[in-house]
């Protein structure tokens, strides 16, 4: 299996997300699609892909998505995720969000995550927005 | 695997990678620790791990990645354990709040309580501390499979034979 085109490899990653990378991004019809490919380090006990790393990839699509719809720099407050399937090894996965409602201090956005053949994760979370003026570093 | 974690006594590290051939990711992210506490004591089942450079996010923070990871964790290895059922639960969902940061040195322990266990559910409260200071409440809702199950006998507590034939934490 090899990245899908279109896709371009996240550069810059540090800490968790470089250690469980490589993670790529594409533009699609206005949409930002994240991608990566599971491999080994990402497995479970069942061999499948561990639901840690499902949640800190969505998070991080969801986190993006608000840049990307308000320009704005934002860290999770909240997160619900429902867990609808399984994600095998070696399968690509894509992961995007959607800012669906947000005020000065907050943004509420959907994510979803999902395989080749099926719905993996789903999620709803709050964000809080940084001041305009911060960076994340 | 990093010697540098200097664990509060009584914290073991689990070897979730026991005969196999690649590193999973729980081992994967970083070393995690249990301890074994009195049973009906809220230290009944600890998880603990301590912070480093590569659980992190950009901001030098500990990664939300890392926090839902070790927060599922604890609500299906911790929660299992304390109803006594030997089977791997898969998640069905998680949800998490975050409530204050972590930093790299610090000393994380994840604790879990039963909210009530069915023949096919189990859900789980989590709190996840640095201190006295909590940094993530979550809860979680378990699969427990019918039958037998995945019997998750992989994982092991890392203290050799000194103990050898003690069920693992999961």
């Amino acid at each position: 299996m090899s990245i899908p085109p279109g896709f371009k490899r996240i550069e810059n990653a540090m800490g968790f997300a470089e250690a469980n990378g490589p993670w790529f991004e594409k533009m699609e019809d206005g949409r930002l699609i994240r991608g990566f490919l599971p491999g080994p380090q990402h497995a479970n006990a069942l061999g499948i892909v561990h639901g840690g790393m499902l949640a800190a990839f969505l998070d991080s699509a969801m986190g993006t998505a608000v840049f990307r719809d308000i320009q704005r720099r934002a860290v999770t407050l909240t997160l619900s995720l429902d867990y609808l399937g399984p994600a095998r090894l070696g399968d690509w996965l894509q992961a995007e969000g959607r800012v669906v409602g947000h005020d000065e201090h907050v943004a509420q956005v959907r994510g979803r995550l999902y395989g080749p053949h099926h719905e993996v994760l789903a999620g709803l979370g709050v964000f809080s927005l940084l001041s305009r003026m911060r960076s994340l570093r | 695997m990093k010697t540098d974690d200097h664990p509060p006594e009584g914290f073991l590290r689990i070897d979730f990678d026991r005969g196999r051939p690649e590193t999973t990711f729980n081992s994967h992210i970083g070393n995690l620790y249990v301890r074994k506490g009195e049973k009906g004591t809220r230290d009944e089942f600890v998880m603990g791990l301590r912070v480093h450079q590569h659980m992190c996010n950009p901001a030098g923070g500990l990664h939300g990645g890392m926090m839902m990871t070790v927060a599922d964790l604890v609500g299906s290895m911790g929660g299992t354990t304390l109803i006594g059922l030997r089977k791997f639960v898969p998640t069905i969902n998680m949800t998490f709040d975050f409530v204050a940061p972590a930093k790299v040195g610090d000393w994380v322990e994840g604790r879990c309580e039963v909210v009530r266990a069915t023949r096919s559910m189990l859900f789980s409260n989590i709190y996840l501390t640095v201190g006295e200071e909590k940094i993530v409440r979550a809860s979680g809702i378990y699969k427990i499979p019918s039958g037998d199950g995945l019997a998750f006998a992989k994982a092991k507590l890392d203290r050799g034979a000194e103990l050898a034939g003690e069920r693992p934490p999961s």
